[in-house]
């Protein structure tokens, strides 16, 4: 199935040399500690607080409008410290979705309106339903698909989901093009 | 009234608060010291005057509005919405409640609306919805996606080492709106 082609406004968007496409109308606070690793796509108003730690994502990340990232923090007996935020290749997040997770893995699906709790690790290959909310601390295993709220495993997903997020993403970048062209 | 609303914008931050130039504030706001209000936080103070206590935390996409429904006949007086002290406002949540007491959380897309009362102590988890005329008793927690409630043992602490922590390295990453009013002199400052 091909995807419906997206266009954006040349203006609005910068293309890196490595491929990523970062909106100008997105906050992201302490730039010097964000690193996307090309092909990422960061549309209009997300947020991404690299002030509060670092925050890496790996090739073919999508995030979505209003998407916030934000590294966990912890409390310790002496103080707070925040925690890096990882996340992995091939990446979806939806609109308005809420990331406070330690680790996310690769080729994950984050629906719109989902919250991740503090310190979460989302293992490789797993689904988070639109509007579910991950409890902090939770680890979702792999080729699981989590939905509701508090959110629970309401199925297993098939072995090729790899593949399917793979090639979504892949599908979603290529698509994603200038109006002007 | 409306003239009230057409006022210029009138923020007062206490010496010792933090707020980003990049939050919104619109309206006649008073915050209090060790307050911290993160970029992209907006305080809407529409239908009367918004006062912050003391050590409250506001994260980004994170509402506090004072406004009236569409359908409301105009007040006899004008609302004033008074948020106590360390409360925590997480991020993409909403508060409307005109009266807010100390050290409540407010979790991620919570969402407390015009007719209600947080106490004390509350934990509004997230993604859940009050909107109904209520007042919430203290050291309530409201969870999941039929907004079940139970009452907490003990109470929350109020989050010090995290105030400290963002008073250290938030001046380091943004602009910083000027403190304007000294704690011991009251709303004279400006």
């Amino acid at each position: 199935m091909e995807p419906q082609d997206v266009y954006y406004s040349k203006a609005e968007y910068v293309e890196t040399a490595s491929g990523n496409k970062v909106s100008r109308h997105t906050v992201l606070c302490g730039s010097q500690n964000i690193v996307l690793h090309g092909k990422v796509i960061v549309q209009s108003d997300a947020i991404i607080r690299g002030d509060l730690a670092n925050v890496r994502t790996g090739r073919y990340c999508i995030i979505s409008k209003n998407a916030i990232i934000r590294p966990p923090f912890k409390k310790f007996s002496r103080g707070v410290a925040f925690f890096p935020l990882t996340m992995g290749d091939h990446v979806f997040v939806g609109e308005r979705a809420v990331i406070n997770a330690a680790i996310v893995g690769s080729y994950i699906y984050i629906g719109k309106n989902a919250v991740i709790g503090r310190r979460c690790v989302l293992k490789d290959c797993c689904y988070i339903e639109d509007g579910a909310v991950v409890p902090p601390e939770t680890v979702i295993p792999s080729f699981t698909r989590f939905a509701g709220n508090p959110a629970k495993c309401v199925e297993d997903l098939p072995e090729c989901t790899l593949d399917l997020m793979l090639e979504f993403t892949k599908n979603y970048y290529q698509h994603f093009l200038p109006l002007s062209a | 009234m409306s003239s009230f609303v057409n006022r210029r914008t009138n923020v007062k931050i206490a010496v010792g608060a933090l707020v980003c130039e990049e939050s919104i504030l619109k309206g006649d706001i008073t915050i209090g010291p060790n307050t911290i209000i993160h970029p992209k936080a907006s305080i809407i103070a529409e239908a009367g005057p918004i006062i912050i206590g003391e050590g409250n935390i506001i994260e980004e996409m994170a509402t506090i509005a004072n406004r009236l429904p569409v359908d409301a006949p105009e007040p006899t007086t004008i609302p004033v919405q008074i948020i106590g002290s360390y409360n925590v406002f997480e991020t993409d949540c909403t508060c409307e409640a005109f009266k807010v007491g100390d050290c409540n959380i407010l979790e991620s897309k919570a969402y407390v609306g015009r007719e209600v009362e947080l106490t004390s102590g509350c934990i509004i988890g997230a993604s859940c919805s009050l909107t109904e005329s209520d007042t919430i008793p203290e050291d309530t927690i409201i969870y999941g996606n039929e907004c079940q409630r139970r009452e907490m043992h003990g109470k929350p602490y109020p989050p010090i080492s995290q105030i400290e922590f963002l008073l250290k390295i938030l001046p380091t990453y943004h602009h910083i709106r000027k403190p304007n009013i000294v704690p011991t002199k009251n709303e004279g400052g400006l």
